[in-house]
Order: structure tokens, then sequence, then C-alpha cells
């Protein structure tokens, strides 16, 4: 067994069962902190597939900026047992059915299917590497990558107007924290 | 070769520079006369829509990442149509609203999207096109600033079409992962039906799904539509789900025809659900908006039959129906638009005796109404006759048989929409009303918006060239 597989069926198992644990877990902060650890398996994953830059930018992205925003949103959300929603037991069967049917599919599916799993590593492998990555950014996929800028203007636009809410004499009251500048 | 560009990407550069002129205008004064800002917006969208007109060509750019064709300049023209019809009709909404350029930002950030989606021939590029006609569209729906139930439309729609995408995107790269390809055209010699690819296949509709709202992906649809600004809702129920249906078409002819008969299925059940469901629901509806919204998915129901027929003429008729659509929806949503903004009243309830006080805005009304439910000498009838004539044809591409169930329940589905449409035509006209809404005065763009809409509805369906030259383009 060489030591790619061994690291392979690591991170594999690192990922799959942090993964689990986000679900499992009773308490939100906990589920974040798995996640962070799901991230850290799949980055370790990109490494192994010689994709250096993925890797980086999924843990500076994901793990760190993502869950930080994730936290405070749960901070804030000020959760605990008292406002947790009552839970229907036939909604969790329906639940579990629906899940475990599209498992079952999952797997049906994937069991037998024909990947193209070495595309990634086709030419030199070293398709993700960052100068590549930039290479194939400006020349192939350049009209995606310029759109990508207006979407983001757009996206800021929205974001500012609707930050910038000025608060009317009837719903003063309720949107006190949106109209702090 | 600049020439070649500026050509071929006429349609997206003339949206684009739009764009930049609202930025530099909100950005130039801090206060400007809303009246003439909104008067010189619309001229400007006018000239967008004639340009649409000129000097169109066909050709690919950027290495095959973007095509258009003539067919894709008339259906960027439909859009373009759309949304200055919506323009001119949230005039009344917007005059007296703070954020004109940026709502006329975001509105054509959104058209953009839709042309970029449109012109792809990729599915990156196709589902970046998306998500710039999706995302700005959740900042307009929370546009009636101080109203909870706008930002809970927003919050809806943000969250719904995340979930969307996310299952598109997975159903993409199952695509990817098994063809190695994201190019249509190499996608449709690659694809040979291996279960992988059908799921995947299944999870890119369901995305698309959410997208038309189609039922069962249908459950946002009625809250966001009543949450939202009138002509949000309009732009919602009208250009983003033509624009959506003409890429489903286009995406399911051209990259899926290797597997046919896998969605010949699929869109057989789709549709008989959406619109027997969607009928049921529009049926006990009190608010105008949302009665709008249910009887907007029971037409995409419909469409859905023009698209089993796998032939030319199913997706002519798509477009064809889609243009009609844009008439005789816009028409309803601008009744139901002008007397939200000046009366603030969205109830079927109140629309009784809406006769007595605004003849012109209930006759208008009743038209398109009319053509909705596909009453024959509106062009709603043309419309449906063409998408139920495309849906019984025998396939071209996978040779399935006539569809008489289908056909069947369409025609009894039609039926009870009639109940339903007739019901608001009966309390315009028939019913007695205490407090009746009082005369609305419309200004000059609305009018204009109106006689632009009942010209369509009515001229349309007897303009027989019309259907000739699309399917003289989709051949």
């Amino acid at each position: 067994m060489s030591i790619t597989l061994i690291l392979f069926w690591f991170l594999s198992v690192l990922a799959l069962f942090s993964a689990a644990m986000v679900v499992a877990s009773k308490n939100p902060v906990y589920s974040v902190l798995w996640l962070i650890l799901v991230f850290f398996a799949i980055s370790g994953h990109y490494l192994l597939l010689n994709a250096q830059f993925l890797a980086i930018v999924n843990i500076i992205v994901y793990a760190g900026a993502i869950m930080v925003l994730f936290l405070f949103v749960i901070m804030l959300m000020n959760l605990n047992k008292s406002n947790e929603p009552k839970r229907n037991k036939w909604l969790n069967l329906a639940g579990v059915l629906a899940g475990g049917c599209l498992l079952l599919v999952l797997v049906a599916a994937l069991k037998n299917a024909e990947t193209k799993a070495t595309l990634a590593e086709t030419g030199t492998g070293n398709i993700g590497l960052i100068e590549n990555l930039g290479k194939a950014l400006f020349t192939d996929y350049v009209v995606p990558f310029e759109i990508s800028s207006v979407l983001f203007l757009s996206a800021m636009v929205g974001a500012v107007v609707l930050g910038k809410k000025e608060s009317s004499p009837d719903t003063a009251g309720q949107s006190g924290k949106s109209s702090e500048k | 070769m600049w020439n070649e560009y500026l050509q071929l990407m006429k349609a997206e550069l003339m949206v684009t520079i739009i764009l930049f002129i609202l930025l530099f205008l909100k950005l130039g004064k801090k206060e400007r006369e809303t009246v003439p800002l909104l008067h010189f917006i619309n001229i400007l969208l006018l000239l967008n829509f004639i340009s649409g007109f000129l000097y169109n060509a066909e050709g690919t750019l950027f290495g095959d990442m973007f095509h258009t064709s003539k067919l894709l300049s008339l259906e960027k023209n439909i859009l373009n149509l759309g949304t200055l019809i919506i323009s001119l009709q949230s005039f009344q909404w917007l005059k007296t609203h703070k954020h004109i350029p940026e709502f006329y930002m975001l509105l054509l950030a959104t058209l953009l999207g839709m042309f970029f989606m449109l012109s792809s021939n990729n599915l990156l590029m196709f589902y970046l096109g998306l998500e710039l006609s999706t995302i700005p569209l959740a900042a307009l729906a929370n546009f009636d600033l101080d109203k909870k139930i706008s930002s809970e439309a927003a919050m809806k729609l943000i969250i719904s079409s995340a979930f969307s995408s996310g299952l598109l995107l997975f159903g993409i790269s199952m695509l990817y992962g098994t063809t190695g390809t994201l190019n249509y055209h190499e996608l449709s010699q690659q694809l040979s039906g291996s279960p992988l690819q059908i799921l995947s296949f299944v999870m890119f509709v369901a995305g698309f799904g959410f997208k038309f709202s189609a039922i069962p992906f249908h459950l946002w649809t009625a809250d966001v539509y009543e949450g939202s600004p009138v002509a949000v809702t309009s732009y919602l129920s009208v250009v983003s789900k033509g624009a959506i249906l003409f890429v489903f078409v286009s995406v399911l002819y051209q990259a899926f025809q290797n597997i046919a008969g896998v969605w010949y299925n699929l869109l057989f059940i789709i549709s008989v659900i959406t619109m027997t469901i969607g009928n049921l629901f529009a049926l006990r509806q009190q608010n105008m908006k949302r009665f709008l919204a249910f009887s907007s998915i029971s037409q995409v129901g419909f469409i859905l039959i023009g698209i089993t027929g796998q032939s030319p003429e199913g997706s002519a008729s798509v477009i064809y129906f889609v243009l009609i659509y844009v008439f005789s929806n816009l028409g309803a949503f601008g009744v139901v638009s002008l007397v939200s903004a000046v009366t603030a009243r969205e109830n079927i309830d109140d629309y009784k005796s809406f006769y007595k006080n605004n003849r012109a805005l209930s006759w208008i009304l009743a038209i398109s109404l009319f053509s909705l439910a596909g009453i024959p000498p509106t062009a709603g009838f043309f419309g449906k006759f063409f998408l139920l004539l495309a849906g019984a044809g025998t396939s071209h591409i996978s040779g399935e048989q006539v569809n008489y169930l289908l056909i069947t329940v369409a025609a009894l589905n039609m039926v009870i929409s009639l109940y339903y449409y007739l019901r608001i035509i009966r309390a315009m006209f028939m019913d007695g009303n205490d407090h009746p809404i009082d005369k609305v005065k419309a200004s000059l763009l609305p009018n204009i918006s109106f006689i632009i809409c009942i010209g369509g509805v009515l001229l349309i369906g007897f303009a027989g060239g019309i259907y000739e030259y699309i399917y003289s383009l989709v051949k």
C-alpha cells in the first residue's frame, strides 16, 4: 500500500466521519467546528491531486472566512433549548426515508459508473498549480471570469441599498438594529 | 476584428453601457428629480430594444464559449421588450422611490446574466449567467424597503435559489465527471445514458425546475410573488421565467438529445403535475399576486408540453408562447401594479365592481386574462394551440408516439383554468361592492405599456407570419 493510498483512506474516513458529526452533534457550535475539520480533510484531498492552490484557497476562504461568519451567525441567533422548534416524529421518519432513498440511488448509480477520474491528471498532472490555473482562467475561461465581476458589482449594489435602509416612522421600532449607521 | 466583437456581443454591450451610465448617474449628483430621470432611463431602454433589431449577426467568440444567432437575437429582443414594458409600468411605483438608479442597475444586471446564459455554449458559462440573473433579483425583491413581507420574500428567494443552484451544480459536476467536458456539442456526443449520467441529469432538471417553478419545486413561488413589489413580481414571472425556459429548451435539444427518451418521461410527469396542482391551488387564492403566481405555474405546465414534442415545432412553439405570455401576463400585472401603487389594495375582493370606476383598466385586465386562459380571438389561444400541436406531434429525436393522455389532461386543465380566470372577470364586472376602487389615473408611460400589451394580445394571433418566422429560425 503506497503512502498516497494510505493518506487517501485516512482523509476520506476523516471527512466522512466529521461530516456525520456535523449533522449528529447537538450543539451548533460543535457542528461548525466539525465542519472545519471536513474542509481540512478535503483540502488534503486537493493536495493529493496536486492542486496546491485549490487546497490553500479552500482553507483560507472556507475554513477561515466563511466558518467565522457561520460562528458569528450562530452566536447572534442565540440558539438554546427553549426556542428550539418541536420536531414531528413523522417528519423525521419521512426525512430518513427520503435521505435513505437518495443514498441508495447514489450508491447504485456510482457503483458501476464509468468516470473520467484520470482526467485531472492528464498531461503533466500539474493542472491544479496556480500558474496553469491562471492560464486557463485568462484564456479559455476569460468571459466567465469577467462576467463574475459584474455579478460582484451587482451584489455590492444590492447589499448597499438594502443595508442602508432608512427607518420610516412605522417600522422604526422593529428595524432599529438595521438603521444604525 | 473589433468590429466582429462589437457586432456579435451587441446586445450584451448595450446593456452593459446602460448599466454604467446608471452607475455614473448615481455617483454624480446627490439628489435628482425622479420623473425626468425615469423618462431618461425609459428612453435608454427603448434605444436598447430598438438596437436589438439592427445589425444582427451569427457566430461564435472566445473559443466556443459564447455564440449568437438570429434565433438568440430574437429571444433577447423578447426579453428586452418585457423589460421595457415592466419599466414603463413601474413608473407609478418608482416615482416616489429613492433608489431608482440602483433598481435599474440590478434589473439590467439580471438581464445581462440572461443574455449570457442564452448565448452560452458551455455549462460553466451557463451557470455564471444563471447566477447573475438570480442573485440581483433577490435584492430587487426587497425593494419595498420598509415592508417586512418584502424582506421575507427576498430571503425565501435567495435561499431557494441558492439551494437550486447547489442541485444544479451537483448535477453539472457529476456530468463533468462522467463525460469530461462542459461544452454542449461535446456533451451531446459523450452522453451514453449511464445511471450516473441520468441521476445527474435529474438533478440538473430539478435545478431548472426551481427556477421556472414547476411543481414539486414551486414552494417559494407564491410567497415571493406576494411579497415582492409588483414590478419585480412581473419581472420574475415573465422575463426571468422566459429566459430560463429558452435556455432549458436549447440545452435539452442540443446537449441532451442523446437521452431524449429519459427526459420525455420526466417532463411528461412534471408537466401533468404542474398543470393540475397549479390550477387547483390557483382556484383558492384570495390575493391577486398569489393568484397570478399560481396561474403562471400552470402556464409552465403547458409550456412543458410543447417541449416534450422534441421537434423544431416544440422549440418554436415555446418561443412563440413566451412572446404572447409577455404581452398577456404583463397586461394583467400592469393593472395590478397600477392599482397597488395608487390604492395599496391587492385582494381579489377589492376588485369587485372595478368596472364601475375604471372602465378601460377593467377591459385591459379582462382581455389579458382571456388571453391567459386561451380564449380564441386573443393571442393566448394561438400560443396554447401551437404548444399542444407540438406536444401531439411525433418526436423527431427519440421517436416517441403521440401521447393522448398528456393532451387530454391539458385540455381538462384548460377548462379548470377558465373557471378561475372568469372568476376575476365576474368580480370586476358583475359583483357588487360597497367600497369599489376609486378611479385610478394612469400617467403617460403606463398607458403606453397598456397599449403595447393589448395591441400584442389582440394582433399577434392574427399575424401568422410571426410563428412562421420563428419556425424558420429554429429549423
